[in-house]
């Protein structure tokens, strides 16, 4: 038998159990998880504890959820003055409770939103592309609860406004539709990265501690493509719950590196890349040494590495590998370190011989390499 | 180490609101190329471009921001460094607009005294879609004595020009106090000009 299919049994077997060994589970992703069967995202919602090692609760616990993040969807996703709006509600109310003043501040963060999963994985068509399981309460409402078309003034600000005769006027509104590729879908359709704006707008409605955040656009795209491709149908049709959910549990791990006044704390993204420097000096001086020198702070490429979990650093499937591994792990932030230092050891020939600039363009762009190569000297190098 | 194959070396800085354009404006000077689908920068980005300045080879290293207040801590490290700014609003968007006066309050707070600033308005080419007017872009730099510009990456307006422009108000400063190790002229040495692209833009910094 071949290791492929080997493996392929370990999980079947490891997957197959009522109760889940949840140790040797963990051992066996931390090696990767196959691409098929839908294994992926299955194991990552058991990584990331959305379903519990208990095989029996499965179904139960994904139709509650499913259940609830639909309510999500019809409570929060709704156009305003429609639902809950009494009378005394207006547009130009600034009451607090104002339905129209929350849904004016929602805009700003929905603004940044749609800026952001426009431009997620530019490289690949997927995003872009219509979802077979769209959200029928929202793409059959006339526009009404699309939540990009609540973030789209300039088509009204281009209005061409002509005063004809007896004070009628006449206002020209330019419909021209842009060019780009994310556009915006038909009636009764939608694409994939609406799907994502929603997950994100209800997250950030929910936790308006944290609101939204650049990046996390970047560490939702992998989960939901991993959803959103699995080979099962009714997995396939929840995929935007079940994105949410996972989505949740991550952040629920390294929300601290998003949070601005948390940088400096224990957990915090400065003392991550601090983590990060200290274990490169320990393993690699002469490395440590160079960039010391070079006045090249972790900063200009570490930032971006941890808090993005590495999603930008990699192509997409690389990137679902290294995650297997992370999310496989007891630790799960600290081998995030160790890999982040098993890449930059791995550059040590270059690094020792580059001036500062080449370094600077080598750290932030990652050569093309063996992730499994990279992976394998990270577990050495935590030895 | 290897000789020097520039005279001078420049540290600039493009700052503004998320979306307005930061990193096409920078691709288009250091690639000449346009892309309409960039993924966000996070923290802050880096690419080097040598332009040939008054027979001087001038190594500009540039540096990309993240827009969102959220890696404000991160960025704002960068401007003390900085030798000049760029700062970058959207001409089809207003908020970007009125962010202006909070990046230079930003630039006040963090950067050196006698930093070169100079304010883009980009994506001029969108006309039909434009909300802020070039008088009110004029005026807000006047206001603040800084350079301004409006360009659009895309059309590849201004934006060489904007480089230029920022780069020779920070030789004017320079001159004179040059520092002793860039007396040794390498101008002879071409042999480092092909990594990084050679501008020759005696059109457009001529005036």
């Amino acid at each position: 038998m071949s290791i492929y299919k080997q493996r392929l049994k370990e999980f079947e077997e490891a997957l197959s159990e009522e109760e889940l060994d949840f140790e040797k589970f963990r051992k066996l992703c931390f090696n990767g998880i196959p691409d098929t069967n839908g294994y992926r995202a299955l194991c990552w919602k058991l990584l990331l504890g959305y379903l519990s090692p208990k095989r029996s609760s499965w179904s139960e616990t994904l139709g509650q959820k499913r259940k609830l993040y639909s309510q999500f969807v019809n409570e929060m996703v709704v156009p305003p003055g429609q639902d809950k709006a009494e009378c005394v509600d207006h547009p130009l109310s600034e009451g607090p409770d104002s339905a129209w003043s929350t849904f004016f501040k929602d805009n700003e963060f929905l603004l940044q939103i749609d800026k952001d999963v426009r431009r997620l994985y530019p490289d690949i068509s997927f995003f872009q592309q219509p979802t077979e399981f769209p959200c029928d309460l929202v793409v059959n409402s006339k526009g009404e609860r699309r939540l990009h078309q609540r973030v789209v003034p300039s088509v009204f600000s281009s209005a061409n406004v002509e005063r004809k005769g007896l004070g009628m006027t006449k206002i020209n509104l330019i419909t021209k539709r842009s060019v780009e590729n994310y556009e915006a879908m038909d009636e009764g359709q939608e694409a994939h990265w609406e799907v994502v704006q929603r997950i994100l707008f209800i997250y950030a409605k929910l936790n308006p501690g944290q609101g939204y955040v650049q990046g996390m656009n970047e560490i939702i795209g992998p989960i939901y493509y991993i959803m959103a491709s699995d080979p099962s149908a009714e997995q396939r049709e929840n995929a935007e719950a079940d994105t949410f959910f996972c989505f949740t549990a991550l952040m629920s791990e390294i929300r601290d590196f998003f949070i601005k006044t948390l940088d400096d704390s224990e957990g915090g993204i400065k003392f991550m890349m601090a983590k990060l420097t200290n274990m490169v000096k320990e393993k690699a001086p002469e490395i440590h040494q160079k960039l010391k020198e070079q006045e090249l702070y972790p900063q200009y490429y570490s930032f971006r590495w941890l808090t993005l979990l590495l999603s930008q650093e990699f192509s997409l499937p690389d990137v679902v590998r290294i995650w297997d591994t992370v999310f496989a792990d007891d630790n799960r932030f600290d081998f995030l370190i160790d890999v982040c230092c098993s890449m930059i050891v791995s550059l040590e020939d270059q690094i020792l011989n580059n001036d500062f600039a080449s370094n600077v363009k080598l750290l932030q762009n990652y050569p093309p390499t063996d992730i499994n190569l990279i992976l394998s000297k990270a577990v050495e190098l935590r030895l | 180490m290897a000789k020097k194959t520039y005279d001078l070396l420049f540290k600039l800085l493009l700052i503004g609101d998320s979306g307005v354009g930061k990193t096409c404006i920078l691709f288009r000077f250091s690639d000449d190329a346009f892309t309409s689908t960039f993924i966000s920068t996070i923290g802050i980005d880096f690419k080097i471009k040598t332009v040939e300045l008054r027979g001087k080879k001038i190594k500009l290293q540039i540096w990309d921001t993240a827009g969102q207040e959220r890696f404000h801590t991160i960025t704002t490290s960068y401007y003390r460094g900085a030798m000049g700014i760029m700062l970058v609003y959207d001409i089809t968007n207003e908020k970007s607009f009125e962010n202006i006066v909070k990046w230079l309050r930003n630039i006040d707070e963090h950067a050196n005294e006698d930093v070169e600033k100079m304010i883009l308005g980009n994506k001029c080419d969108m006309d039909e879609k434009r909300i802020v007017s070039k008088d009110r872009g004029e005026s807000i730099a006047r206001e603040h004595g800084i350079r301004f510009m409006e360009t659009s990456a895309k059309a590849n307006v201004n934006i060489e020009k904007a480089f230029c422009e920022l780069a020779e108000a920070i030789l004017d400063k320079t001159s004179g106090r040059e520092p002793a190790e860039n007396t040794e002229r390498v101008a002879f040495d071409r042999r480092g000009a092909g990594q990084e692209k050679q501008a020759s833009y005696k059109n457009c910094c001529s005036t």
